[in-house]
């Protein structure tokens, strides 16, 4: 890793990393202090029961049973998952593709560092503020448990397994979209092959929750892996998914350094 | 300190450049020299480290240029022919970025640079002129105290004083000992500061010569207007080579007999003298290519 180029850069991202953590922070607090008001609410309940299970299952919806159920279906479900997705993929393009496009990738690599380690330091700069959003999350999450409600307590163990899971998700998105970053000249080529890639695997998965005849499409889905509900009950087999979603992410990050270092730069 | 080994890149559109093998000594201003699309920026990129050889390789200091380019880029310095910058940076926030990517312990020298160009370093990047990125370029590529510098272009788009400038820091590097390679498609500007030129066209080198054999080879073309109308005969007459000429205006080639030159002009009545600006095939090209068919 170079220290200073590291600095520089994560000084560049801070803005975005710091909207996309205080945005995630702000929603998951104001749905914990909505939740009291609702929890006690029949109405709701049983308007949740009226609504087809597949409309629940897509949006990772199990029930309102207590705040961590509530949470991972009005937040882990799905807006999580979009901030999450979409701060990978333009994240890796900034750190990654629009250098090589714009020509400023010539300015680093003019300095005794070799393309590996400014890759490595590029990633890292991803990770950290990954990191960073999911971290200030939880913390968010903690937070408005202990002041908003009052006597449900957050299972901070399964809370906890929750967001390690949804951080995993996003190791392996950024893992593919910085591989696509790193191998292309283009940002928009960048952009549209790691932003396409994802749009695809949610598909993959919504078309697969949605309609049981194609449940079978889910295999093909990242997306599939991450099932906070099912974390949020106690059902998840979320140590297999972790590695996967690991393993996923490793080759991406791996394979698109061991790229950059090796190709044609027309700087 | 520098040396290309039979260097061959060959793109997927056939184009690139073929068997480049030249060796420039330490201390020496080399000139790359050759018009647009000759495969002069492909030749620095490889020096850079930025593009894979097909074929030979470029080795600077004894290390190679792609396998060891880390090495290599802690004793150059660079300076881009189309510079571009991260955005949202002041020119010294890239500075400091440069120099702590560089580890570098001391900056006098990257602040007297600074001083000597009036550079603004706290103006923002992207409400800078070309002219003022060119001299934060500059600073970034000498700023190290590099013992190789490699210029891709160095004046274009600069005022000419801001050329003048440029040529100066050159000449001073150059007596530090510094190996420097410029590249060019315009010979005023090699001219001025080289000890060696070599000369590109179509991916080949056709030529590595001394600047001052150069010199010599170089045609000029002079647009000379005449006062008196009766003169146009008499210069006409001369043993001076008229390439065209139109009423009182007579164009004349001169290759070397400038002295021949003057005096065949200093018995008329010379109204203005023009020196023709003309592109490098005209000086050069032409030459190689008739000699070439002589043989």
């Amino acid at each position: 890793m170079n220290t200073a180029l590291y600095k520089q850069m994560i000084k560049a991202q801070a803005k975005t990393i710091i909207s996309y953590s205080v945005g995630s922070a702000l929603y998951i607090a104001l749905i914990a202090a909505i939740y009291p008001s609702l929890a006690d609410s029949k109405a709701i309940n049983h308007y949740l029961q009226q609504l087809p299970s597949e409309i629940l299952k897509a949006f990772n919806i199990t029930g309102m049973g207590n705040l961590l159920e509530f949470i991972a279906g009005e937040y882990y479900g799905l807006l999580f998952i979009l901030i999450g997705s979409i701060y990978c993929t333009t994240a890796a393009n900034q750190l990654m593709a629009r250098p090589i496009d714009r020509g400023w990738m010539a300015c680093l690599l003019a300095t005794p560092n070799s393309r590996r380690t400014i890759a490595f330091t590029q990633a890292l700069v991803l990770l950290t503020g990954l990191a960073a959003i999911v971290i200030l999350t939880t913390a968010a999450g903690f937070a408005a448990d202990a002041w908003f409600v009052a006597d449900d307590a957050l299972d901070a163990e399964r809370f906890l397994i929750m967001n390690a899971v949804g951080f995993l998700l996003f190791f392996a998105i950024s893992g593919y979209s910085f591989f696509f970053c790193a191998m292309a000249n283009d940002e928009k080529r960048a952009l549209s092959l790691s932003g396409g890639a994802t749009v695809l695997f949610y598909s993959l998965d919504l078309i697969g929750k949605l309609a049981e005849k194609a449940e079978w499409l889910r295999y093909g889905s990242i997306f599939a892996a991450f099932e906070p509900g099912n974390i949020a009950q106690g059902q998840a087999e979320w140590l297999p998914v972790s590695r996967l979603l690991f393993t996923i992410g490793v080759l991406g990050y791996t394979a698109g350094i061991g790229l950059f270092a090796k190709r044609d730069l027309s700087l | 300190m520098i040396e290309l080994q039979r260097l061959t890149k060959v793109f997927p559109n056939g184009r690139g450049i073929f068997a480049v093998t030249l060796a420039v000594r330490e201390g020496e201003v080399f000139g790359f020299l050759g018009p647009n699309g000759a495969g002069k920026s492909t030749t620095i990129r490889h020096l850079l480290g930025f593009l894979k050889p097909t074929k030979g390789r470029a080795v600077i200091k004894g290390f190679d240029c792609w396998q060891e380019s880390a090495k290599v880029q802690a004793s150059i310095g660079y300076l881009p022919g189309e510079i571009a910058f991260p955005n949202g940076m002041t020119g010294m926030e890239l500075l400091d970025l440069l120099s702590g990517m560089r580890r570098m312990n001391s900056t006098r020298y990257r602040d007297e640079l600074i001083e000597r160009l009036q550079l603004d370093v706290h103006l923002p990047i992207r409400k800078m002129s070309k002219g003022t990125k060119q001299k934060v370029g500059l600073v970034a590529a000498l700023m190290h105290d590099p013992e190789v510098i490699i210029l891709d272009e160095p004046t274009s788009g600069l005022d000419p004083l801001m050329q003048q400038t440029f040529i100066d820091l050159i000449r001073e590097e150059k007596q530090k000992g510094k190996t420097i390679f410029l590249s060019s498609h315009i010979f005023p500007e090699i001219e001025r500061t080289c000890d060696r030129v070599a000369i590109m066209k179509d991916g080949r080198l056709i030529a590595v010569n001394d600047v001052h054999e150069l010199q010599s080879m170089q045609r000029k073309l002079f647009d000379i207007m005449l006062s008196r109308e009766e003169d146009v005969a008499k210069l006409l007459a001369s043993p001076l080579e008229v390439v065209h000429h139109a009423g009182r205006r007579i164009c004349i080639a001169v290759q070397g007999n400038y002295d021949a030159f003057i005096r065949e002009l200093a018995q008329y009545q010379v109204q203005s003298i023009d020196l023709r600006t003309q592109s490098l095939e005209d000086i050069f090209l032409h030459y190689y290519d008739r000699r070439r068919d002589e043989r």
